[in-house]
């Protein structure tokens, strides 16, 4: 042993340790880019992950198959039952058009939004290992002018947002984590403002939570909640999700709410980045809302 | 002392590059399985780095250390060069207590293993959650990094089999000469 410390190998494996140190302290000041080694080893895996990710999606939609055969059988029947019903109420077919335009004008939330630059829809690469908050990596980076901090969405609502960009491949952080605070309003309301933000708990069922909701607030149930706007990080109006239950913060001091965000963080295929819109904050400015 | 021949310097040379060669495939695929799937996955590049370490001089055992941390940062999220540092350590840590002290043995590797990997997932689960004092932040080690742990700890005992076949068929033997035993007996 004492050999090996006076050995030249020892002080080889000094300068290396140094070397490596030296790189994480070199990381960290790269403000949410990734190392080019780093960039490197994503291209070269992309396709290979790609592939098993497939595979890996395949094989866990058989094996839930397998595993809630009885549970999809009930629903089957659920669902028969629900499609006799909704037959029966295709005289109502006039309000249904009035509902359906309204949810298309959601879903084309792009058109209403003109001043959005968003990108061509990035495919999820696969989700972080063992990240109880589900980030996930999508398959375009700065080459398609996503840089930090820049919203991720679907059509149904917000994502998250992106924290670790390299070349071709970026990091997403979800609504789920609590590293990631989105400043939020009622949309039936207008007047109910909040901060999006998700718990250990909360991620576990796949919701995130509602704070410094005022005590006396008028959300319900259902109510559908909008980004506010405000931090400039994230565009105004954008669903986030829809509250599922409301309760009063431990300190009593104000209020709280479970939020089931709009799109199933858990599972996604597929995302779009929004890399501009009007009201958005300057980079240097963005970096001091993050937490 | 006995001296090689020229034939046995190439099969030295080109079994020697084989094994390396099949040592990095493995890793490769350990990281493709790692970033596969939405599932809780093990670690699989702890015991793979652990598993090239024991058999392995400190200089390359601290190198596939570094490499195999550098992957697991990128797979995790993590600070990049995190995990390398850590495995790095690790890795030349297990490769002198192998030289030094320890038999090639099953039990030894998997004791290392359970360790190493607890050390691993423990600071992980300190420096990325617990340190930001989340709420029930032990949830996340109850529900993820012990079960990642346990998980890891199953699949080291497949990687140890796997490497030990790679090594029984291309690892350099040593030869001794009658007066080299002699003269260590």
């Amino acid at each position: 042993m004492r050999q090996f410390l006076k050995s030249a190998r020892f002080k080889v494996l000094l300068v290396f340790l140094a070397f490596l140190v030296g790189i994480m302290i070199y990381a960290v000041t790269k403000g949410g880019y990734s190392l080019s080694g780093a960039s490197f080893i994503n291209t070269i895996t992309k396709p290979f992950r790609t592939a098993s990710n497939s595979i890996a999606a395949r094989f866990e939609s058989f094996t839930d198959k397998m595993n809630h055969a009885d549970e999809y059988y009930e629903e089957n029947q659920r669902l028969k039952e629900q499609i006799g019903e909704l037959n029966k109420q295709l005289t109502d077919y006039d309000n249904l058009k009035e509902e359906v335009e309204e949810l298309r004008k959601f879903v084309v939330i792009k058109e209403e939004h003109p001043d959005y630059i968003i990108t061509q829809p990035c495919e999820v690469l696969g989700y972080v290992t063992n990240d109880p908050f589900h980030s996930f990596t999508i398959d375009r980076g700065s080459a398609d002018d996503i840089f930090p901090y820049c919203p991720v969405v679907t059509a149904e609502g917000l994502i998250g947002i992106t924290i670790d960009v390299s070349e071709h491949t970026s990091t997403v952080r979800t609504i789920l984590s609590p590293d990631l605070s989105v400043a939020s309003v009622s949309s039936a309301t207008n007047a109910d403002y909040g901060i999006i933000e998700g718990t250990v708990l909360t991620a576990e069922n796949g919701s995130t939570k509602l704070t410094h909701l005022s005590t006396e607030n008028s959300l319900k149930v259902g109510d559908l909640m909008i980004t506010a706007g405000n931090s400039g990080l994230f565009p105004k109006g954008y669903a986030v999700g829809t509250v599922t239950d409301i309760g009063i913060e431990a300190n009593g001091l104000s209020a709280c709410a479970e939020i089931k965000p709009c799109v199933d963080i858990t599972r996604l295929s597929s995302v779009v980045v929004i890399t501009d819109f009007a009201g958005k904050k300057e980079d240097s400015d963005a970096d001091q809302d993050l937490p | 002392m006995r001296i090689k021949t020229s034939r046995e310097k190439r099969i030295f040379r080109f079994k020697t590059t084989l094994r390396w060669i099949i040592y990095y495939l493995i890793i490769f695929i350990c990281f493709i399985l790692m970033t596969s799937g939405t599932w809780l996955k093990p670690v699989l590049l702890v015991p793979a780095a652990i598993c090239i370490a024991k058999n392995n001089d400190q200089m390359p055992a601290a190198f596939t250390g570094a490499f195999c941390g550098f992957l697991i940062d990128i797979a995790c999220g993590r600070l990049y060069c995190y995990n390398a540092v850590l495995l790095t350590v690790f890795c030349v840590a297990v490769s002198l207590m192998f030289d030094l002290w320890l038999r090639s043995k099953f039990i030894n590797y998997m004791w290392l293993t359970i360790l190493v990997s607890y050390l691993q997932c423990w600071l992980d689960y300190k420096f990325y959650y617990q340190i930001w004092n989340y709420d029930n932040v032990e949830n996340i080690f109850v529900h993820v990094t012990l079960r990642v742990w346990l998980y890891t700890i199953i699949s080291s005992v497949i990687l140890y089999f796997l490497f030990k076949l790679v090594d029984h068929f291309l690892m350099p033997k040593e030869h001794l000469t009658i007066e080299e035993v002699i003269k260590t007996s």
